[in-house]
């Protein structure tokens, strides 16, 4: 009969077993999708008109735009800025080739170029994510051959990466 | 009969006079902690300078701890990885709800960094909320980041 009472009572004190410490682990994911912007620091370019023996180049106004580049990509990745304008420029019927335009640059990765009607041209190249910024300065090709008028064209800038 | 009480009596009452204080001092602890996966969405660094995740759920239980400290930590398996490329683990913080118990901190692959801490039992099963964050840079590659991390709830 002791036996008995004896083995109860062990039973009643036991209880669940401990625990020592627990542990949980859990994945954390972190999804960072390619994304691209582009500011200029004016949209707007004015050539002023001139004497083309005074002033063969007419520099804009104002004479250089910052451009800030920012793409988040793929490691490694190529990164470009193009520019391509919607046309000659243009003064009602008249014309004149957008090719007249050129412009230097500073900045990494920014390069000078002349657009080309129909055609985008490489205004920077990079690699990689980040933030660039540079400057692009144009002035116009002025030659007494371009009949007088108010010329505009509209220029395109394409930030991408393939 | 009698010389078998004799034999097994004593030994069971010195079972129950060395088990007892063990068993008395031994803490129940239990953790869960969902999802499993913790997902933190992409978003336009401009436009969301900071990325987060949606909250997690922990639910934790601290029982037979008499006045005993508890600590729920957190450490991470590496950095961020994403093929070749990585973002430092120490980028990614978190903030972790109700305060107390829990605090808010920063993730470490060196060492454990509390996620919560108390005093005593947590009689009931009880639910904090974390929530990580992440500075979101134009610098970084793009990509699908991932770690574990190991949660650790424990007693002296």
């Amino acid at each position: 009969m002791w036996l008995e009472i004896l083995l109860v009572g062990v039973l009643l004190t036991q209880g669940p077993p401990p625990s020592g410490p627990q542990n949980a682990t859990v994945t954390l994911s972190v999804n960072l999708g390619s994304h691209a912007r582009l500011s200029m620091s004016s949209t707007g370019l004015v050539f002023p008109d001139a004497d083309p023996d005074l002033v063969p180049f007419v520099a804009a106004v104002p004479a250089a735009i910052t451009v800030t580049a920012k793409t988040r990509t793929t490691r490694n990745n190529q990164v470009l800025l193009t520019v391509q304008p919607s046309g000659d420029l243009r003064s009602g019927l008249l014309t004149i080739p957008a090719a007249m335009l050129r412009w230097t640059a500073n900045g990494t990765g920014l390069v000078a170029g002349t657009l080309v009607t129909g055609s985008n041209q490489v205004v920077a190249s990079w690699t990689s994510s980040g933030v660039r910024t540079g400057t692009q300065s144009f002035v116009f090709e002025n030659r007494w051959t371009h009949p007088p008028g108010t010329y505009s064209v509209t220029l395109v800038y394409t930030l991408s990466s393939p | 009969m009698s010389a078998r009480r004799g034999g097994i009596g004593p030994g069971l009452a010195l079972c129950m006079l060395f088990g007892l204080p063990a068993i008395a001092s031994a803490q129940r602890l239990d953790l869960a902690i969902t999802p499993a996966t913790i997902v933190i969405p992409t978003g336009d660094p401009d436009l969301v300078p900071v990325v987060s995740s949606t909250p997690a759920t922990i639910e934790y239980r601290v029982r037979q701890n008499n006045n005993n400290p508890w600590t729920l930590t957190v450490l991470a398996g590496g950095d961020l990885v994403s093929g070749a490329a990585s973002i430092a683990i120490s980028e990614m913080t978190w903030v972790a709800t109700p305060s107390p118990p829990f605090r808010n901190g920063t993730l470490s692959s060196a060492s454990a960094q509390t996620v919560a801490a108390g005093v005593g039992n947590v009689a009931n099963t009880s639910r904090g909320s974390i929530t990580f964050r992440l500075t979101n840079s134009w610098t970084y590659d793009a990509g699908i980041y991932t770690q574990s991390l190991l949660f650790t709830l424990s007693a002296p």
